[in-house]
């Protein structure tokens, strides 16, 4: 077992399971609740076994949790799990668990491919509480401790909630079961590129939690026709409302025409939009009504602690090295998203001779070009004091907890026939996006045995916002994750949508959220 | 799992013949284990909510049982009381499964409401007839079926509105994509799960406006400074990507208020081509009501081009110019009607490529403009061009 210098539980802690829960049975199998019932020492060291088998398993080589010790002393390497046993330190495959277990009377074993417990006796997998919480932490935040923990120690002996059961049924109303978040906004004419933005902060968590739970209450804001209690009265209708039909979003619609943002005065017509453009008109628009009040400048190192900054904001750093003095200036800057262009990129694909069937190309190598590869450019050097050709590289410094990607698809194109045109190279995307070879932090060492820092790196896809149609007229539609299940969201019309959809879809925006915050 | 423990439980599907190279038999055995792995996966993922949830299910039966044993109304959370079902034992106010909950336990209750789950969509993919005696909990199954939303909602096609007949409304009774044909009447004849679009109020003007006109609308009575600031961004717009696109935009954005069609701008239809028209004529959704509302339409102005045919035939010259005026005359006033126009008729030939006189006649009108180039040509590569040639047809008197 990898030997880890913080032990977060020193042996002399007496692990308890977890507390019983309304309406939870308190252990996964009769055999489980034997084994905690057993003595105190038995229970210590079963949660410490488990945790350290977690350890290896997600923080070390998948080699280790994967090889296994036969009985006759042959050493295994298989790609299918094998199983560790709780009681002591073997690992076996799964034709020896039951020769070890009539052997030894080891009935638990821990299946390495996803951490969970195998119980001989019932013949499955169990889903204990102490464990299955245990497990979620690590596959999640990496570490079994919450960071929660001080924060609720502080108020545990005031808190009205822990002392009374019966505090909150008694004090508030339960949303129906039906109320899901999952509705259609109805297109009030040509807001589609709207539509397909507001489904998009609807289902992402860290938005959804920050207005559900009061983070902006619309009863106590006297800004007139302010765009975040519009969007405080959206998610609470979304999510507590049994309503099925569409929604309306006209409180969105109408603080959007009242808003005087400079920027976006184009941006504020009867006529379809950029999608994009109105993301960023919403972002800066949320900030300011939750935020410092600031206005964010583009290209400044801006942070502020409003939930905009904190879902959607992260830093890049460009380094340029003067190709003559060899000096190099950093410079740091806040981004909302990564605009990824693809038509250089789709271009050199094709000379090249590279070009997949149908000459796609893959995020991966769109974000190589931007975040790995270096480029040249004239800076004024201020160590030689003129004009100089320079080496810029530029990296991620920090991720944020939702990245947005936009793939340009619409591109002004120079040249004798000038016009803007719309680039429909497919470009292949991921379900799981691992960013850490685009983060400073990857320079120059090597991270592939840092399984810690790749796993903080770790995106799970949250939406997809697609563009069908041409340049200046088309539709938008989005595709969504609630849990495991993807739905396609057709302006008023919401509909299943099976993973190929999704990755099928000749994305325009990508909303990715980092796995570490499950 | 559990049944095939003892086994190897590996796949085996992907197996190299006996007279492989050991390469081959390398590759298929990798193959078959991240086979393996991929089932594994999945089926973990389902053994963990279902059995949590039946687990779930089994205390919160026996829990339930233990409050009911006891009289009062005294609300204790835990009453002192022993019980023991075929799945959970309640003692001193914990509880503990007795054997496994995925053989003792069959159905699942909500966590929440403790209300029993529907389990199977009740329309669609996979449906079956829920137990009409069983209050179940609300979260249903969503449905999946062609033409309806997760909940086996549709709507109906946007009703006779300012600068819509009532006639234009009749449904091409050709046309799968229109699900639910007799949606026609008023709100009452119709099923439950149809809806209609509905109104909101305008902040500003606190008018009702149908939730389709109501960006037009906000833009007319809020828009920042008035009908001029939308004007100039129209011009601005149109300038700068006009080149290639048809001129729509030239419109002036003016008479384009004055005779308010729904969704004039957001249809505009110049995206579709007749590739398109058809997929969309064939899949029989109601995703879009863009589309609906173009289609009724086109029946009308179709018949006006047929109409003229044999007369352009006859005198090809003259007519050319007249039909084309006409047409450009109509698409003026409706800009929407324009491509879907040139579009449905050639589609509406080619399911009789063979057919002789009617079709070819029309055909013939059809393909005027372009048919200096077709001409000395044989018929059949002029069928050929059509698709391609009714792109051009609409272009000339712009």
């Amino acid at each position: 077992m990898a030997a880890r210098p913080a032990t977060p539980a020193s042996p002399k802690t007496n692990y308890k399971v977890k507390a019983p829960q309304p309406g939870q049975p308190i252990y996964g199998c009769e055999h489980l609740q034997r084994l905690f019932n057993q003595d105190q020492a038995t229970t210590n060291t079963s949660i410490q076994h488990y945790k350290a088998i977690l350890r290896s398993i997600y923080d070390t080589t998948p080699l280790l949790s994967q090889t296994a010790k036969a009985i006759d002393g042959q050493i295994v390497t298989s790609l299918t799990p094998t199983y560790l046993c709780l009681q002591c330190p073997s690992t076996l495959t799964e034709d020896d668990r039951t020769k070890h277990g009539s052997k030894k009377s080891h009935r638990f074993y821990v299946d390495s491919r996803s951490g969970a417990l195998y119980c001989q006796m019932c013949d499955d997998i169990v889903w204990d509480p102490t464990f299955e919480e245990l497990r979620l932490k690590k596959v999640g935040t990496g570490t079994f401790t919450t960071r929660k923990r001080k924060h609720e120690e502080l108020f545990e002996a005031s808190d009205p909630v822990r002392d009374n059961p019966t505090y909150i049924p008694f004090n508030t109303t339960a949303a129906s079961c039906k109320a899901n978040g999952l509705r259609g906004i109805y297109n009030a004419g040509a807001t589609c590129y709207q539509n397909v933005v507001l489904q998009s902060f609807l289902h992402n968590p860290i938005l959804r939690n920050f207005y559900l739970s009061d983070g902006h209450s619309s009863s106590n804001c006297d800004t007139p026709h302010c765009l975040s209690c519009a969007m405080d009265d959206m998610f609470q209708d979304f999510y507590a409302l049994e309503n099925t039909n569409g929604y309306t979003a006209a409180n969105i619609l109408s603080g959007f025409w009242i808003s005087e943002k400079k920027a976006f005065e184009n941006l504020v017509t009867t006529k379809e939009q950029d999608a994009h453009e109105f993301f960023q008109f919403l972002a800066e628009e949320l900030h300011e009504r939750n935020g410092d009040g600031k206005k964010p400048e583009t290209g400044s190192e801006h942070s502020c602690n409003c939930i905009i900054h904190q879902t959607f904001y992260g830093k890049l750093q460009s380094n340029t090295t003067c190709q003559s003095c060899g000096g190099v200036t950093d410079q740091v800057q806040s981004f909302l998203d990564l605009s990824l262009p693809l038509e250089n990129l789709s271009h050199k694909k094709g000379r090249k001779g590279t070009a997949r069937p149908g000459g796609s190309l893959t995020l991966q190598e769109c974000l190589d070009e931007e975040y790995v590869k270096s480029d040249k450019c004239e800076y004024r050097c201020h160590s030689c004091g003129s004009m100089q050709q320079a080496r810029r590289q530029t990296s991620i410094k920090r991720l944020p907890n939702v990245l947005s990607i936009q793939l340009k698809r619409f591109e002004y194109k120079q040249g004798r026939n000038e016009r803007a045109a719309k680039i429909d190279t497919p470009v292949q995307f991921p379900l799981q996006l691992s960013m850490l070879p685009y983060t400073n932090r990857a320079r120059g060492q090597d991270v592939r045995e840092s399984y810690e820092l790749a796993r903080s790196c770790t995106y799970d896809l949250l939406s997809v916002v697609v563009h069908v149609g041409e340049i200046d007229t088309g539709h938008y539609v989005s595709y969504c994750r609630v849990g495991d299940q993807w739905f396609a969201f057709n302006d008023h019309k919401v509909e299943l949508a099976q993973k190929s959809d999704v990755l099928n879809s000749r994305a325009y925006l990508l909303f990715y959220v980092v796995r570490s915050l499950s | 799992m559990s049944s095939e423990a003892g086994e190897t439980g590996k796949a085996g599907i992907i197996v190299a013949s006996d007279d492989a190279s050991p390469m081959e038999k390398l590759s298929h055995a990798i193959l078959d284990d991240l086979l393996y792995n991929t089932l594994h996966d999945l089926l973990l993922k389902v053994h963990r909510d279902e059995k949590i949830a039946r687990a779930n299910t089994a205390a919160i039966k026996v829990e339930k049982l233990a409050m009911s044993t006891i009289e009062g109304a005294t609300v204790d959370p835990k009453p002192d009381v022993e019980i023991e079902t075929d799945a959970a034992i309640y003692k001193e106010g914990k509880v503990t499964l007795k054997g496994n909950p995925l053989k003792s336990t069959k159905e699942i209750l909500c966590p929440r409401c403790h209300l029993p789950r529907l389990l199977h969509p009740t329309d669609g993919k996979g449906a079956r007839k829920p137990d009409p005696g069983v209050i179940y909990c609300k979260r249903h199954p969503y449905i999946e079926k062609p033409g309806y939303d997760i909940y086996g909602q549709t709507w109906v096609a946007p009703g006779p509105g300012r600068g819509k007949k009532k006639k234009d409304q009749k449904l091409d009774p050709n046309d799968p994509s229109s699900p639910v044909p007799n949606i026609e009447g008023s709100a009452k004849d119709r099923p439950p799960n149809v809806l209609s679009f509905p109104s909101a109020t305008c902040s500003k003007c606190k008018r009702c406006i149908l939730v389709t006109r109501l960006n037009n609308h906000m833009g007319s009575c809020i828009g920042n400074s008035g009908r001029n600031a939308s004007r100039a961004a129209a011009q601005k717009i149109s300038n700068g990507s006009q080149a290639g696109s048809q001129n729509n935009d030239n419109t002036p954005p003016g008479s384009q208020k004055g005779t308010p069609l729904p969704g004039s701008r957001a249809t505009s239809p110049r995206k579709r081509d007749v590739d398109e028209l058809d997929e969309d004529a064939e899949e029989s959704d109601a995703t879009n009501p863009k589309k609906k509302k173009m289609r009724p339409n086109s029946l009308p102005k179709k018949v006006i081009l047929k109409s003229k045919s044999p007369a352009a035939q006859a005198n090809p010259k003259k007519e050319k110019a007249k039909a084309s005026s006409n047409l450009y005359l109509e698409q003026r006033a409706d800009d929407d009607v324009k491509d879907s126009t040139v579009q449905v008729a050639p589609k509406k030939q080619t399911p009789n490529p063979k057919g002789l006189s009617p079709t070819k006649k029309n055909k013939l009108g059809q393909s005027k403009p372009p048919l200096p180039l077709a001409a000395g040509k044989k018929a059949k590569r002029e069928r050929d061009m059509e698709s391609e040639s009714s792109g051009t047809v609409s272009s000339p008197p712009h």
